[in-house]
């Protein structure tokens, strides 16, 4: 048994069982051609009525578009009603080969899946005969969603009473993915925002940077992380239900006093000093972090009371004073903010850490306080450790081991301190989903400052005003060239070619022209620079060959495009992809006319010579 | 159903299908006589009532069909597929022998023409669009152009602005051709980066990043009176909001659309329609309306060619059995296990 049935026999067989028109998906264009090539011989032929009703058809369609006139599919086309669809042929082609099929004269199609999405393409059957597509490199399954839009070109309305989707295997075929993929539901969909340099550049031309955070909140993106966000905040909601019975007792915070306790009882006999790791910034904080300085928390403000180092402990501690009176322990990384503000602070030695009249009084300026107050720069200085000298304590200074809660606080600290981890973790997490885009447009605003493209304020510099107007893929390295005058002096054909090696992003390997000097150095240049932007922008693959190519086509105006095709092993559809990114690259050039208008002129003049034969015969 | 209820539709059943109930369900079942079964079966469902209502209700069912198609029976039904909350109750039902070719080919063919009849859900969408943002998502090839079609009539009847997008310079071209056709040349226009056929016509195609740079060149200062007169934005094949690499270019262009032009997004079955018009809620002057089905006009059966030729339906059902991947026909099973054996390196040499 072959291990895949023969395209004629597949074609017989459809047309035996009235299952025509159909499209035949098969797994690579080679295997398209091949199938082509299969029916040169075979005696398939359709009776002369449809022959000529397909000639007629065909040549409607050349007289819009010349370019198909000569393709060497056509005898096959018009004998036997089947063609080739996919990316390696021309629009034009492919235009072609979709009228035909609207109007009903093909029996069969053979059609890679790029054909499933966008192309208004119906028959009465589609033929499966793989599992898996080609995504940027690799094999993935067909999604639920992908095998429904294929298997949902089966069945015209109108011109049918039922579809048909049939599958016929081929080496690999994994048919559970199909069968899952024809009976399920469609998967949900992501939403895939990202932040680009083009996009920072033009917000902020737009809008004032404060209210950017605003408009980021509108995408689907932050749509889809508020839904996640919330989905934790119905989970915190319930620990808080289930830290209840784990309020304050003796002290307000047992659960952090018990820790502390339990540590220093722990560690005991170990009397050498803790390792101080503090980062360098919070190590700057600590010299201010003093009883009475006010300071903001995740929640609130807060007035330290006392600053204290456990034993064994990794970060320093912070008794702090909070609204209603409460008296919390918290790690010194949990301050926000350390505010240019504090009060007078009489200390003791013993819980509460002030003197009672001070204590009263600090709860009631607490509570007084404006919710905005001055933040007090702190600046950190990696090298000079400025440490003070936290309290080290001992296990005299815990009311613990005499306290009547103790047996109790043994006895629940280990739910209770997980339940607060747990609720710390959550708290984190939302944080992080409700900030992470704002996060990610900052990092996007640092890059463009540090190249000079936004002032200090982020507002855009003389070059942020022309390069938001290059929207592409790799604006950061086109703008760039621009500004280090990589293209001064570039003619026509040597701009074409540079920018056909930034929009062409296929590895296929294949033969090609010879390349210029004038462009084999430019292209160095090119390199260079792409490499040492590599930490802010993927490069391009940036291929000598195909830039050679799309050169040849701009700088000799002679050139035919059977006599382009001929100088290259690239499929001619891939050639007319080339040029038409190009075409996109060379436009946004154009645009730069005020600010660059050689540059400009360049662009233009390029475009007029590309845009001939067949790239005049679509917009 | 009450407790009393099912109870007494329990002790009417013969014990051989008490038994099936059982299966799964009740702890060495074949143990208890009927009365205490009954008694298992109750107890386990006071926390899966539904599940054993759902599996008795399919097992009598079986067995009415059986008795009209005169007790035919195939000999290995295969279980129920269900979902995951009901693991551990796979009951064999599935009352209807797998359909032939014949009767899987029957109704082939061209059905008379008929008269242009909006459906209810393409009628619904129009109307919605007087008032507010729409998103479509139904199968492939249900109609969704003949919205696009009507809705940019009407805005165009009132004076408004319509733009078409599509991920695809093929996809417009096609669409710039078909609607010339529907409105006439000079009322349709067509945008690329470097070009402009009738740039100034009430109905303009673009690719969506096209439209996104005008939006954003709009939002700097620069005057678009284009923009200014916006009654409609269809964005077609709106699924693309998931791709890689372009997803983004439609959140851009959704955010910044003018809130005085409709939206009007065409997408083919996805998941969650419902998140994508929430989101729009969210972001727009008036509430989104969704419009979805996930019922295909033209109904859709599969087969399984072998290799060799040989046709069989693909699933044991005429239609497509949604929800069940398992209910494969045993011809289709049997010929791809062969096919299988004979193409896998590990296997027996091919042939
Ligand atoms: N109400 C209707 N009655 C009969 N035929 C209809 C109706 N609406 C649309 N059609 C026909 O259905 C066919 C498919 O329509 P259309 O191309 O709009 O599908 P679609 O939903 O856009 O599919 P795709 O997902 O492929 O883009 C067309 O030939 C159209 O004329
Ligand atoms: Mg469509």
């Amino acid at each position: 048994m072959p291990p895949s049935i023969h395209p004629v026999d597949l074609v017989t067989a459809l047309r035996h069982k009235h299952l025509t028109p159909a499209i035949v998906f098969l797994t690579s264009r080679r295997a398209c051609d091949e199938a082509m090539d299969a029916f040169d011989h075979a005696d398939l032929v359709l009776p002369p009525v449809r022959q000529e009703a397909i000639a007629t058809a065909l040549e409607r369609v050349i007289a819009q578009y010349p370019s198909i006139a000569e393709h060497p599919l056509i005898p096959i086309v018009q004998r036997i009603g089947v063609a080739a669809h996919h990316a390696g042929h021309l629009p034009s082609w492919k235009i072609a080969i979709e009228e035909l099929m609207r109007q009903g004269h093909l029996d069969a199609v053979f059609a890679t899946t790029t054909l499933a999405a966008g192309v208004d393409f119906p028959a009465r059957t589609v033929v499966i005969t793989q599992s898996s597509i080609r995504k940027s490199r690799d094999f993935t399954d067909l999604t639920i969603g992908e095998v429904q839009q294929i298997a949902g070109r089966a069945g015209r309305r109108g011109k049918d009473h039922v579809g048909f989707a049939v599958i016929t295997p081929s080496p690999y075929i994994d048919l559970s993915v199909l069968t899952k993929g024809l009976t399920g539901q469609p998967e949900a969909i992501d939403s895939q925002f990202t932040i680009s340099y083009p996009m920072v550049l033009n917000l902020l031309k737009a809008h004032p940077h404060e209210h950017i955070q605003g408009i980021l909140a509108k995408s689907f993106a932050q749509f889809q992380l508020n839904q996640r966000a919330e989905l934790l905040e119905r989970k915190l909601d319930l620990l808080h239900a289930q830290l209840e019975p784990f309020g304050p007792r003796v002290c307000t915070d047992w659960i952090t006093q018990w820790q502390s306790f339990d540590h220093v009882r722990r560690h005991r006999p170990a009397r050498h000093q803790t390792h101080r790791s503090e980062s360098p910034e919070i190590a700057a904080r600590l010299p201010f972090l003093t009883p009475g300085r006010v300071v903001g928390l995740h929640k609130g403000h807060g007035i330290v009371l006392r600053q204290y180092r456990s034993k064994g402990q990794k970060n320093s501690m912070l008794t702090m004073l909070r609204p209603g009176g409460a008296v919390t322990e918290c790690p010194v990384t949990s301050v926000r903010e350390v505010y240019d503000r504090t009060y007078d602070c009489t200390e003791i030695a013993t819980y509460p850490w002030c003197a009672a009249d001070t204590f009263d009084r600090l709860s009631e300026q607490l509570e007084e306080l404006p919710l905005r107050l001055p933040i007090l720069p702190i600046l950190a200085s990696p090298s000079a450790e400025i440490l003070p000298d936290a309290i080290v304590q001992s296990l005299d200074d815990f009311p613990c081991p005499t306290c009547s809660s103790r047996s109790a606080c043994q006895k629940d600290f280990p739910t209770a301190s997980r339940l607060r981890q747990e609720q710390h973790r959550h708290t984190k997490s939302i944080q992080a989903l409700r900030t992470s885009l704002w996060h990610r447009f900052q990092e996007r605003v640092d890059v463009l400052q540090t190249f000079g493209y936004l002032t200090s304020t982020a507002q855009l510099t003389a070059d942020g005003d022309w390069a938001r107007l290059i929207r592409i893929d790799h604006s950061l390295l086109i703008t760039e060239l621009i500004r280090a005058e990589a293209f001064t002096g570039a003619d026509p054909s040597l701009l074409t070619g540079i920018m056909a090696s930034l929009a062409h992003d296929d590895d296929r390997p294949g033969a090609f022209p010879r390349i210029s000097a004038g462009l084999s150095s430019l292209l160095r240049q090119v390199r260079k620079l792409a490499e040492s932007l590599t930490p802010h922008d993927d490069p391009p693959l940036l291929r000598a060959d195909v830039a050679a190519l799309a050169e040849r086509w701009v700088a000799e105006p002679t050139l035919t495009w059977i006599g382009l095709c001929r100088l290259t092993t690239m499929a001619e559809g891939d050639i007319y992809r080339l040029l038409a990114r190009t075409i996109e690259f060379l436009s946004q050039l154009q645009t730069l006319k005020a600010t660059h208008p050689y540059l400009a002129d360049s662009a233009a003049e390029a475009l007029t010579l590309i845009r001939r034969g067949v790239l005049e015969e679509l917009p | 159903m009450t407790t009393d209820e099912l109870e007494q539709l329990l002790a009417q059943q013969p014990v051989a299908l008490l038994h099936r109930l059982a299966r799964g369900r009740v702890h060495r079942q074949f143990r208890a006589g009927k009365r205490r079964l009954i008694e298992l079966l109750l107890q386990h469902s006071s926390h899966n009532r539904a599940g054993l209502e759902f599996d008795l209700q399919a097992l009598l069912e079986e067995r009415q069909s059986q008795s009209e198609s005169g007790g035919r029976r195939s000999q290995h039904p295969p279980p129920i597929t269900r979902k995951k909350t009901t693991p551990q109750a796979p009951v064999s039902a599935l009352p209807e022998p797998a359909i032939s070719l014949t009767g899987w080919l029957e109704g082939i063919g061209v059905p008379e023409p008929q008269p242009f009849v909006p459906d209810p859900w393409q009628t619904e969408a129009l109307s919605a669009l007087s008032e507010t943002d729409v998103v479509i998502s139904v199968p492939t090839g249900s109609g969704k152009t003949y919205v696009a079609i009507e809705a940019a009539r009407r805005a165009m009847e009132d004076n408004r602005t319509v733009i078409y997008t599509s991920p695809l310079k093929a996809l417009s071209n096609t669409k710039y051709t078909e609607f010339s056709r529907l409105f006439g040349p000079d009322k349709v226009g067509i945008l690329t980066g470097d070009r402009q056929e009738h740039g100034q016509a009430p109905l303009l195609i673009m690719t969506t990043e096209i439209l996104r740079n005008l939006l954003y060149d709009a939002a700097s200062g620069e005057i678009d009176i284009r923009l200014d007169t916006l009654g409609l934005v269809i964005l077609d094949e709106s699924q693309y909001i998931a791709d890689h690499e372009r997803g983004v270019v439609w959140e851009e262009t959704i955010i910044f659309c003018p809130s005085q032009a409709k939206l009007l997004l065409l997408s083919a079955s996805i998941g969650n329609p419902q998140d994508i018009a929430d989101w729009l809620t969210s972001i727009r002057p008036t509430a989104c309306r969704l419009v979805r089905h996930s019922k295909r006009t033209v109904p859709l059966r599969a087969g399984y060619l072998h290799p060799n030729g040989k046709l069989t339906p693909l699933f044991r059902t005429l239609g497509i059995p949604y929800g069940h991947p398992s209910q494969l026909h045993p011809e289709a099973k049997r010929l791809f296990l062969e096919y299988e054996e004979q193409t896998l390196p590990s296997g027996r040499s091919r042939r």
